[in-house]
C-alpha cells in the first residue's frame, strides 16, 4: 500500500513513546485523530504507536477485524483503505487519518443484504472456525476488484496471503469464483 | 463435485434441514459479517491488559528479575513475578487425579524450557503493557538443555503402550520377505488462527472467564481448584472458538496468570498470547521416531509386524503420543509387537494435535506397507486388500462397521488408480515427475455421556442449550437440525446456545466425539419435550385435543395434529397459548441412571469416564483411503500436491456439507504436515526459532489443489445414537504417508523424515 506519513519518525526510526533511550521516566504522547470507518467518523485520542488493528479492536470495539499474528503474516486483519487491501496490524492508526477505511462490518448493505462475496462464502461453506474469514472476505472483494479472479489458479495465488488453518481453501476458491462470476454478470 | 453434492443437488428445504441435510451453517451469517464476538473480544468496563515475559534459556535457574523500570513505566498497574503473584492451589489433571504438590505458581524460578512464563506486566493499555514488559530484566544461571530427541537416552518405557500377540520377533526373522525402516515426524504445532488468550473478571468470589475453549467444564474445574472456590462459582464463556485442533482443551499457565492478576488488581484482565508465545505456552505434537519391521510370505501376506516408537515429552510433564494405535489394527497379522518409550527434553509439555497418536502411527505403518508392496512387486492398493483385517486384530472383536474396502474401491475409481504404472519415475509431464500414492487412515470412535436442555417457548420457537462448543465443526448447525427434526419444527425456529459453562454440562470437545454425544443428548431432550407437549395436549382439559380418541399426536412443520389428520390442527404457539404455558423445558441426558452426582461431575470435568471404543462386542473406528498425485520438479526437488481424492467412512453424516469441510481441512493440514511443517529448535538455547506464521510454514491457498471427498459410511448403531462416527480427526490420518508414497512413485526416493523438503530429494 501507499501511505501518507503524518508523524515524523525519530532519527533512529524507532518510536519509543517519548521515552529517553536511557529508560527513565517516559512521557506518552497522545494524538487526536479522526478515522473514517465504514462511512462514519470516529474521533480518537491515542498514542502514535497504536496500530489500526488495535484501534479498531480495542478502542472502537469493531472486533470483526481479527488479530492472528500481529506481524503481517496471516492476513486475518485485512481491511480496505481507499478500496485497497491493507494489513491493519502493520498500519498505524495515525497513518490512515483522512482515508476511507472499510472493515468487514461495513461490507454488507445498510439493510443487511450481504455482499456477493459474503453470500458465496456462506453457500460454499468457505470457512469453519470463522476467525480468518473477515480477512479472507476483505481480500476476496479486493482480489475480484483487482481483476485477479480470472481462474482458479489466479484466485489461489492472489488469496495466498490469507492463511486458513481450518483448511477451507478449496471452498474459498469456489466462493471467490462464484462471487466473481456473479459480480461480472 | 462430490457424491453428496450430486445426490442432494435437487433437494428441497425440508431435506436440507433434516439430520443428514446440507444446511449451511447457522452461525455462518455472524461469522461473515464480523458480528460473531469471540471469547476475548468482549468489552468490559475497566479492562486492563497483561503481557507475559518468557525465559530466553531452556534450562537453569532464574537468579533475579529486575522490575523497577517496568513498574515505573506509564500506565503500569502491576508487575507479577514468582515472588509477587498470589499463591494458587494445585489442580487435578484431566483424568481427575489429585496433584502431588499442594501449591501452584504459574510463573517459574526453575526453568525447564525456553519461553516459559516468568513475569507478567499489567497496564491500562495493551501498548503500555507490551512496552513495559520489554523493560523487565532477567538474570539466569543457565545449564545445558536437552533440545531434541537425538540428545536423549533411549528414554523411559511406557508399558501401558505395549501390544503383543504371537511371537513377532521370531516370525519376522523367519519371514521370506522383510522390510524394516525408521520413520520420523518433527515437532508440529496446531497454529489455530485465533491465538490463545482470555479475559478474567472477579466479582466477589465469582470468576467469569471469557476464553476460547474446547472444554468449558473441564477448564472451569481447573480454575475452581486453583482458586479454591466452588465449581459453580466459575463461569466460562466461549461462544465461538477460532480453531483449536486439540490445543484449547485445558486451562494453562497463562490462564492462571490472568485470573490471578484480575483477583489481585480487582479489575478485569485481558491476556492474549502473542504469536511466538503460541509456540511455547502449550504443546504441539511431539516429535516422534518409529521403526516398523514387516515380515511377509511371498504372496504378500503379513506374518509379523515389529514396531518400536519414541516420542519426546517434557522434563516436568508427561505426554504419550500413542504410536502403535494404527499399527496394531490396520492389517491382519498372526504375530505383532509394539512398544513405546518417551524421552524427556526441555520443551513445554507436548499436547494434542489433530489425531494425536493415529496421525504419526499411520505415517509409519502406511509407508512401511508401501515399501513391502514394492519389495514384492505387488500394487500398493492390492497389498492392502491382501492384508485386509476382517476383525480388530488386537481386540479380536468384530468391527462395528468398516467401510474401508468400499473406500479403497470408490477412491480408486474416482482417482483412476487402474491407469497407474507401477514403476517409480515412470510417469512424467515435461520436467515434472508424477507420482501416485495411496494410504489408509483410521480414528477410534470416542464416546461419552452427554446432556442438553431443550425448551419449547410460547411463540413456538425452540432453544437448545449446552456447554459444548463450536470451533468450526458445525455444532450449532447439527444440533439445530437434530432438534428441528425430532420436534417437527422448521430449523429457523430453533436457536442453539453453546459455549457457556452455566448451560447443561458437556465433556471435552476432542477426539471427534462431540457430534455423536451431543446429537444423542439433544435427540433425547427434544424427545422428552415433545412427549410432554403431546401429553399435555391430550390430557389438559383446555386443550383442543382433549378427549380425542388418539394415543399420540403428530408435529410437523411446527403444527400439531392427530396422526390421521382427521382432527383439529394448531401451531405449537397456539397450543401453548391455549394451555397457558410459557415454556416446556426438558433436560435430557444419556448418563446411566445409576451414576452418582460425583460420577456425573467427573463425566463432564475429566476424561476418565469416556467409554472404550472396544467396549462390549465391537471395535468402533472411522476409516478412510487417500489417493494423492504429486508433481516433483526433477531439477529442483520441489513437491506439489496436484490432486487428492479421499473416500471416508464416518458412518452417517449429520450434515454432509459441513463434514466435507472438516475432512478437507484435515487433508489440507496433512499436506502441510507432509511438505511444510516443522518446529526448528536452536541447539544453543533450545528455542523454537520459527515460532511465527511466516517461518513455521502452514499451507496457503496456493499450495492446495482441488480435493474430492467421497462418503462411503453407513449408519453405525454401535457408535452413536444417530449412527455417526468421528469426522474431524479422521481426514488428516494417512495423508502424509499417501504423499510420501506418491513422492517415492514419482522419484524413486523414500523420504522417511517429515516434512518432505527439496533438500531431501536432490
Amino acid at each position: 500500500m501507499t501511505s501518507q506519513t503524518i508523524i515524523d519518525p525519530p532519527e533512529d526510526g524507532h518510536f519509543r513513546n517519548g521515552q529517553a533511550s536511557n529508560g527513565s521516566a517516559p512521557s506518552p504522547t497522545t494524538l487526536s485523530i479522526h478515522l473514517t470507518i465504514n462511512g462514519r467518523d470516529h474521533a480518537l485520542d491515542i498514542e502514535p504507536r497504536v496500530t489500526l488493528l488495535d484501534a479498531l479492536r480495542e478502542r472502537l470495539h469493531l472486533t470483526g477485524t481479527k488479530k492472528g499474528c500481529d506481524h503481517g503474516q496471516c492476513g486475518a486483519c485485512t481491511v480496505h483503505v481507499d478500496g485497497e487491501r491493507v494489513l491493519a496490524c502493520l498500519t498505524l492508526a495515525a497513518q490512515v487519518e483522512g482515508r476511507s477505511i472499510t472493515t468487514i462490518e461495513g461490507l454488507a448493505d445498510e439493510d443487511g443484504t450481504l455482499h456477493a462475496v459474503q453470500a458465496a462464502f456462506l453457500e460454499q461453506d468457505a470457512f469453519q472456525c470463522g476467525y480468518c474469514t473477515p480477512g479472507q472476505i476483505m481480500s476476496a472483494v479486493a482480489c475480484i476488484r483487482e481483476g485477479h479472479a480470472g481462474s482458479d489458479e489466479e484466485i489461489r495465488e492472489y488469496m495466498a496471503g490469507n492463511l486458513c488453518r481450518c483448511g477451507a481453501y478449496p471452498h474459498i476458491v469456489a466462493a471467490v469464483r462464484q462471487a466473481a462470476e456473479g459480480l461480472r454478470s | 463435485m462430490t457424491a453428496h453434492d450430486m445426490k442432494h443437488a435437487g433437494s428441497d428445504s425440508a431435506r436440507l434441514e433434516a439430520v443428514g441435510g446440507r444446511l449451511s451453517r447457522v452461525d455462518g451469517p455472524a461469522k461473515i459479517t464480523g458480528a460473531a464476538r469471540y471469547a476475548f473480544e468482549q468489552q468490559l468496563e475497566g479492562l486492563t491488559h497483561a503481557v507475559l515475559v518468557g525465559t530466553t534459556i531452556a534450562a537453569g535457574k532464574v537468579t533475579g528479575i529486575d522490575t523497577r523500570a517496568a513498574e515505573t513505566a506509564p500506565g503500569v498497574l502491576a508487575v507479577l513475578t514468582p515472588d509477587t503473584i498470589m499463591e494458587l492451589n494445585s489442580a487435578s489433571d484431566w483424568f481427575g487425579r489429585q496433584p502431588s504438590e499442594e501449591t501452584y505458581c504459574p510463573l517459574v524460578r526453575e526453568v525447564t524450557f525456553s519461553g516459559q512464563h516468568i513475569a507478567a506486566v499489567v497496564a491500562e493499555t495493551l501498548e503500555q503493557a507490551v512496552a513495559a514488559a520489554a523493560l523487565v530484566k532477567v538474570g539466569y544461571d543457565e545449564t545445558p538443555a536437552i533440545v531434541d530427541l537425538s540428545d536423549g537416552s533411549d528414554g523411559i518405557p511406557v508399558d501401558a503402550m505395549t501390544k503383543e500377540w504371537g511371537d513377532a520377533e521370531a516370525a519376522f526373522a523367519e519371514a521370506p520377505v522383510r522390510v524394516c525402516a525408521s520413520y520420523n515426524t518433527p515437532r508440529e504445532f496446531q497454529a489455530a488462527m485465533e491465538p490463545h488468550g482470555l479475559i478474567a473478571r472477579w466479582e466477589g468470589d465469582e470468576l467469569t472467564i471469557w476464553e476460547p475453549s474446547q472444554w468449558l467444564d473441564g477448564m472451569a474445574r481447573t480454575y475452581a481448584e486453583w482458586f479454591g472456590v466452588p465449581f459453580e462459582n466459575v463461569r466460562l464463556v466461549s461462544p465461538y472458538i477460532g480453531g483449536g485442533f486439540g490445543s484449547k482443551a485445558l486451562a494453562l499457565a497463562h490462564s492462571a496468570v490472568a485470573a490471578a492478576a484480575a483477583k489481585m488488581l480487582g479489575r478485569p484482565v485481558k491476556l492474549v498470547l502473542n504469536r511466538p508465545q503460541n509456540f511455547t505456552s502449550y504443546g504441539g505434537r511431539a516429535a516422534t521416531r518409529q521403526t516398523v519391521a514387516i515380515g511377509a510370505d511371498k504372496a504378500g501376506r503379513i506374518q509379523s509386524i515389529v514396531h518400536r516408537g519414541v516420542n519426546e515429552t517434557a522434563v516436568d510433564g508427561m505426554w504419550v503420543e500413542p504410536l502403535g494405535s494404527v499399527t496394531s489394527i490396520m492389517y491382519a497379522t498372526p504375530n505383532f509387537s509394539s512398544k513405546q518409550n518417551v524421552v524427556r527434553v526441555n520443551t513445554v509439555v507436548p499436547g494434542a494435535k489433530r489425531a494425536p497418536g493415529e496421525n504419526p502411527s499411520a505415517f509409519g505403518i502406511e509407508c512401511a506397507i508401501d515399501e513391502l508392496a514394492y519389495e514384492l512387486g505387488i500394487d500398493p492398493l492390492e497389498m492392502r486388500l491382501i492384508n485386509y483385517a476382517e476383525q480388530d486384530p488386537h481386540a479380536k472383536k468384530a468391527w462395528s462397521t468398516r467401510q474401508l474396502r468400499e473406500a479403497f474401491a470408490a477412491g480408486a475409481e474416482a482417482f483412476g488408480w487402474a491407469r497407474r504404472s507401477r514403476e517409480p519415475r515412470s510417469m512424467r509431464d515435461g520436467h515434472q515427475l508424477i507420482g501416485w500414492g495411496v494410504a489408509a487412515g483410521t480414528y477410534p470412535v470416542r464416546r461419552a455421556y452427554g446432556e442438553a436442555v431443550v425448551k419449547l417457548l410460547a411463540d413456538g420457537s425452540v432453544e437448545v442449550e449446552s456447554s459444548s462448543i463450536d470451533m468450526g465443526q458445525g455444532t450449532y448447525t447439527i444440533l439445530a437440525q437434530t432438534a428441528a427434526e425430532t420436534l417437527g419444527v422448521p430449523v429457523e425456529k430453533v436457536s442453539v446456545r453453546l459455549g457457556d459453562s452455566h448451560f447443561a454440562r458437556a465433556g471435552v470437545t476432542g477426539g471427534s466425539r462431540l457430534a455423536g454425544v451431543m446429537t444423542g443428548a439433544v435427540y433425547k431432550a427434544a424427545g422428552q419435550a415433545l412427549d410432554e407437549l403431546i401429553g399435555l395436549a391430550l390430557s389438559d382439559p383446555r386443550s383442543p385435543f382433549h378427549g380425542l380418541q388418539a394415543n399420540t399426536l403428530q408435529v410437523k412443520g411446527g403444527r400439531i395434529a392427530a396422526p390421521r389428520g382427521d382432527g383439529p390442527e394448531f401451531s405449537i404457539a397456539e397450543l401453548m397459548s391455549t394451555l397457558g404455558r410459557e415454556k416446556i423445558e426438558a433436560k435430557g441426558d444419556t448418563v446411566p441412571a445409576s451414576f452418582t452426582p460425583e460420577q456425573r461431575y467427573n463425566n463432564y470435568t475429566t476424561i476418565a469416564m469416556a467409554l472404550p471404543h472396544t467396549e462390549g462386542e465391537h471395535s468402533r473406528h472411522s476409516w478412510c483411503a487417500h489417493f494423492v498425485e504429486v508433481r516433483v520438479d526433477e531439477d529442483f526437488g520441489t513437491v506439489r500436491v496436484s490432486r487428492v481424492v479421499s473416500a471416508l467412512d464416518s458412518g452417517r453424516l449429520y450434515n454432509p456439507k459441513l463434514a466435507e469441510s472438516q475432512w478437507k481441512g484435515g487433508i489440507v493440514m496433512g499436506i502441510g504436515q507432509a511438505l511444510l511443517e516443522e518446529g526448528i529448535v536452536d541447539r544453543r538455547h533450545g528455542r523454537i526459532v520459527n515460532g511465527n506464521l511466516a517461518d513455521y510454514m502452514l499451507p496457503t491457498n496456493a499450495d492446495i489443489p482441488d480435493i474430492q471427498t467421497i462418503s462411503v459410511g453407513i449408519p453405525d448403531p454401535h457408535s452413536s445414537a444417530l449412527g455417526g462416527k468421528g469426522v474431524g480427526e479422521l481426514g488428516i490420518v494417512g495423508v502424509a504417508p499417501a504423499i510420501a508414497n506418491a513422492v517415492f512413485h514419482a522419484t524413486g526416493k523414500r523420504v522417511r523424515d517429515l516434512p518432505i523438503t527439496l533438500e531431501k530429494l536432490i
